[in-house]
């Protein structure tokens, strides 16, 4: 059973796992592996996140829970493969991303046309591009608790 | 309404969901995991009886639940299926939830919603080659008939499913 915990939560290679104690009850046996990115890097991502919609002229999205959500997405790429690999893709080989950059944030089609597709960076254009350019941590925390 | 939401190892289909969830701790995509077979008569079809009680079931007979399962779903559906390939920390996946939860509630009768988390079902994503999240893809009997990426408000989304089910019965 133990094993079975391990290997569930082992999709990539991330050392700050949470795992929910197995607790096996005759018919149901729910195991959820949820990874939290730890909140240095949350903090560290907030700030440049604030810092490059400054720089840029974005703003970020009418619903802050979005930007929450990808704070904590390029936090927990930083922690578990060493950069803010883009948390709205699916990649073959995280490693092999990460070495090419081509998704690190900010990724190229940010840096060229400031097209960001996790909604994270918007131009005032954009239909969900709200006014700010700041976001806490109490918001982020708040608005990802229920994850 | 409902489908199936896989969530016990002795599993029953679970009418109160309209949503379809495929819980990672009954399938993996590349782990030897001692996977609960989707149905209970399969499960005793597919054990091997000749295994010692102690032995873990082999990896090969996981991998293959796990496609069996995904094929088997989008098969045994009534309805065209719309697939939802998300991932936890991506926000506008996130944002898609209300929205699918209303859409999938609206076209109860017409289409059947399944979300499939990439990080846990790597294979799945792979064969469909997903890159941008979220994507969706509008499956009718078991083959991809539309796809799209992105996040979108609940009336376009809706719009385009009834045209891609529209197009030649």
């Amino acid at each position: 059973m133990s094993s079975q915990t391990l290997l569930l939560g082992a999709a990539f290679p991330s050392p700050a796992l949470a795992l929910a104690p197995s607790r096996s009850r005759s018919r149901r046996l729910r195991i959820r592996a949820q990874v939290e990115p730890s909140d240095k890097s949350v903090e560290i991502m907030r700030k440049f996140s604030e810092q490059y919609a400054r720089k840029s002229g974005t703003y970020f999205c009418m619903d802050k829970g979005v930007t929450a959500v990808v704070i904590k997405g390029l936090a927990e790429h930083k922690d578990s493969i060493g950069a803010p690999l883009c948390p709205c893709r699916h990649y073959d080989d995280k490693a092999a991303e990460v070495g090419q950059g081509f998704w690190n944030c900010p990724c190229v089609p940010m840096r060229e046309r400031k097209e960001c597709h996790c909604m994270l960076f918007l131009t005032p254009e954009n239909d969900f591009a709200g006014k700010e350019q700041a976001i806490t941590l109490e918001e982020i925390k708040e608005a990802t608790s229920k994850l | 309404m409902a489908a199936y939401s896989i969530t016990s190892p002795s599993p029953s289909c679970n009418l109160g969901r309209s949503i379809a969830l495929l819980d990672s701790t009954k399938l993996s995509a590349s782990r030897s995991l001692r996977c609960a077979p989707l149905r209970r008569s399969t499960a005793r079809i597919r054990r091997l009886s000749a295994l010692p009680q102690r032995q873990v079931v082999p990896r090969v007979e996981a991998r293959k639940q796990t496609f069996s399962s995904f094929d088997e779903l989008l098969e045994k559906s009534d309805k065209p299926v719309l697939v939802d390939f998300y991932a936890t920390w991506c926000g506008p996946c996130q944002f898609m939830v209300p929205v699918l939860e209303e859409v999938s509630e609206k076209l109860k009768d017409k289409i059947q919603v399944v979300k499939i988390d990439t990080e846990k079902y790597v294979s799945i994503a792979n064969r469909y080659r997903i890159e941008a999240l979220p994507t969706f893809i509008i499956f009718r009997d078991g083959k991809p008939c539309d796809r799209f990426e992105g996040a979108l408000p609940a009336n376009q989304l809706i719009q385009r499913i009834e045209s891609a089910l529209k197009v030649t019965q």
